[in-house]
């Protein structure tokens, strides 16, 4: 990844001198990009494994409470990022449920974060989408010998399309999230100046409230790209459809 | 148990799948009342009746999407629904089903119709088939065999949404045969269908027939009934009132009722 992103880099410093100066150290913008896209890959990956199951589950099945668990994801969707935030921070501190893994200030802390801000997105919108697929195309799997897993295959290559939405929208969430980041990555740089947890978000906060606004406008600049970039790619994939 | 001559062949003695004096219902309000029908291998059995008389709940319970709330379900003299699921699933592979909607799998009509065979290997062998099919055509016989029955041979690659209603139900008629089971159920498959598809299909329920397959066919369309069929079952508010040879029922019926079912002198 970070071989790719250094890549880039070369090409991107043949075309900003024509719009500002470059204002960053050597390997900066490189490590700060790998770092967002490390967490938020991750964080969206893992919550995806999770998701997807869950929407399955919910979808197909009848219970008692099924509205308030319904429910609950749609409020997910909606968690303040700085509370979810306080709630990691919390749960992996030394006094927290996960405190002798020392994971304060690290990427693990970040992934964890941005896990918990995506998967109701994820669920949620899978969720719709899974339940949009008619009966009866589970019905022609099931009628034609399918197991509960051949079924559930079936249903999720009918509603790929949604489900990537789900997957892009949760991506969107996570990548564009400043609050818990914050909180639980502590926005770290190393003495060299590159990231060791600073995210694109994180960074632009620092370079804005630092009056450094040009810097901050070069760094949203590159995280709108990095999310056009992956819609573009997904979009790719799904043959226009998502 | 019912036995009735026509030709050589002595009906209702023979195994097959049978349902066997099975009531059933939804949410407390019965749907079928004590229904007994066999369906044999190498015949065809149309199953009459009005709308909301439990023809699609029958087909249902024969296609095993439900366990019979009284009564036995057998393939084969075997009860089925005593048998452990990996038996059970079995069971289902040797039945294929057709329904009112064509269901197509939003991909291309091979995907469609190869989808049978498909799940019937082990995860081993899906993977090997998929790393096989990279870089080559994917073909198999019984795909192109099952599209030849309903004259769509050439659409292999085109994408299921391309078609229309008409040919869409004929790739899911397709779609049941191409894997060879020994029982086909169609829940009124040519409802919606111009008369050009639906003689398309009735000559395919003919092909599956001649080929040794047990059909079972619920139909609003007598005069359909009355061409494809070998024996018929007429059912009234959840009873099967009549069950014997087609042209039996359809000339000289035991129950008044199915008369003037037949001659559409009972209005719902």
């Amino acid at each position: 990844m970070i071989e790719l992103v250094s890549s880039l880099v070369p090409i991107a410093d043949s075309f900003t001198p024509f719009i500002v100066d470059f204002p960053f150290e050597r390997n900066y913008v490189e490590s700060i990009i790998y770092v967002s896209l490390y967490v938020s890959l991750t964080a969206v990956l893992i919550s995806t494994l999770v998701s997807l199951p869950i929407a399955m589950l919910v979808g197909f099945s009848e219970f008692p409470g099924k509205g308030f668990v319904v429910a609950l994801i749609n409020t997910g969707m909606g968690f303040p990022s700085v509370v979810v935030g306080l709630v990691v921070l919390f749960t992996v501190s030394n006094e927290g449920p996960l405190g002798t893994f020392d994971l304060m200030f690290t990427t693990e802390a970040m992934i964890m974060s941005q896990f918990v801000l995506a998967t109701p997105v994820i669920t949620g919108v899978s969720l719709a989408a899974v339940s949009s697929i008619e009966d009866g195309v589970r019905d022609a799997a099931y009628a034609m010998g399918g197991t509960r897993l051949d079924v559930a295959l079936v249903t999720i290559k009918e509603a790929r399309y949604g489900i990537m939405t789900g997957i892009l929208a949760g991506l969107g969430r996570a990548i564009s999230e400043v609050g818990s980041v914050l909180i639980v990555g502590g926005n770290i740089a190393s003495s060299d100046g590159t990231s060791v947890t600073r995210t694109l978000t994180t960074a632009i906060q620092l370079e804005a409230r630092q009056g450094r606004f040009e810097t901050a406008l070069i760094l949203g600049a590159i995280l709108v790209t990095l999310v056009l970039l992956v819609n573009g790619i997904v979009l790719r994939l799904g043959g226009g459809r998502v | 148990m019912i036995q009735q001559q026509r030709g050589e062949r002595e009906w209702g003695a023979n195994d097959g799948l049978a349902l066997k004096n099975v009531s059933h219902g939804f949410d407390g309000t019965d749907v079928l009342d004590e229904i007994t029908l066999t369906v044999e291998q190498g015949e065809t059995v149309a199953i009459i009746g009005p709308s909301g008389t439990g023809k699609t709940t029958l087909l249902r319970l024969l296609a095993l999407f439900y366990r019979p709330d009284t009564g036995t379900l057998e393939m084969d003299r075997t009860d089925v629904w005593t048998l452990s699921e990996r038996e059970r699933l079995n069971v289902r592979r040797r039945i294929g089903m057709v329904f009112q909607e064509a269901n197509l799998f939003d991909t291309t009509v091979r995907r469609n119709v190869s989808y049978g065979q498909h799940i019937r290997r082990s995860w081993t062998n899906r993977l090997n088939h998929w790393l096989s099919r990279i870089g080559n055509e994917d073909t198999s016989q019984e795909v192109a065999e099952a599209l030849d029955v309903v004259g769509l041979a050439d659409a292999e690659t085109q994408p299921a949404t391309s078609l229309s209603g008409g040919e869409a139900q004929r790739v899911a008629f397709a779609r049941a045969l191409a894997y060879e089971p020994d029982f086909l159920l169609l829940d009124e498959p040519t409802s919606d269908l111009d008369p050009r598809n639906t003689a398309v299909i009735e000559d395919a329920i003919e092909t599956a027939r001649a080929r040794g397959l047990g059909v079972a066919i619920a139909t609003h369309d007598m005069n359909q009934a009355e061409r494809v069929a070998d024996r018929v079952a007429v059912m009234l508010e959840g009873r099967l009132i009549e069950f014997g040879p087609a042209e039996r029922v359809f000339t000289n019926p035991d129950d008044p009722r199915a008369r003037k079912f037949i001659d559409g002198e009972l209005v719902y």
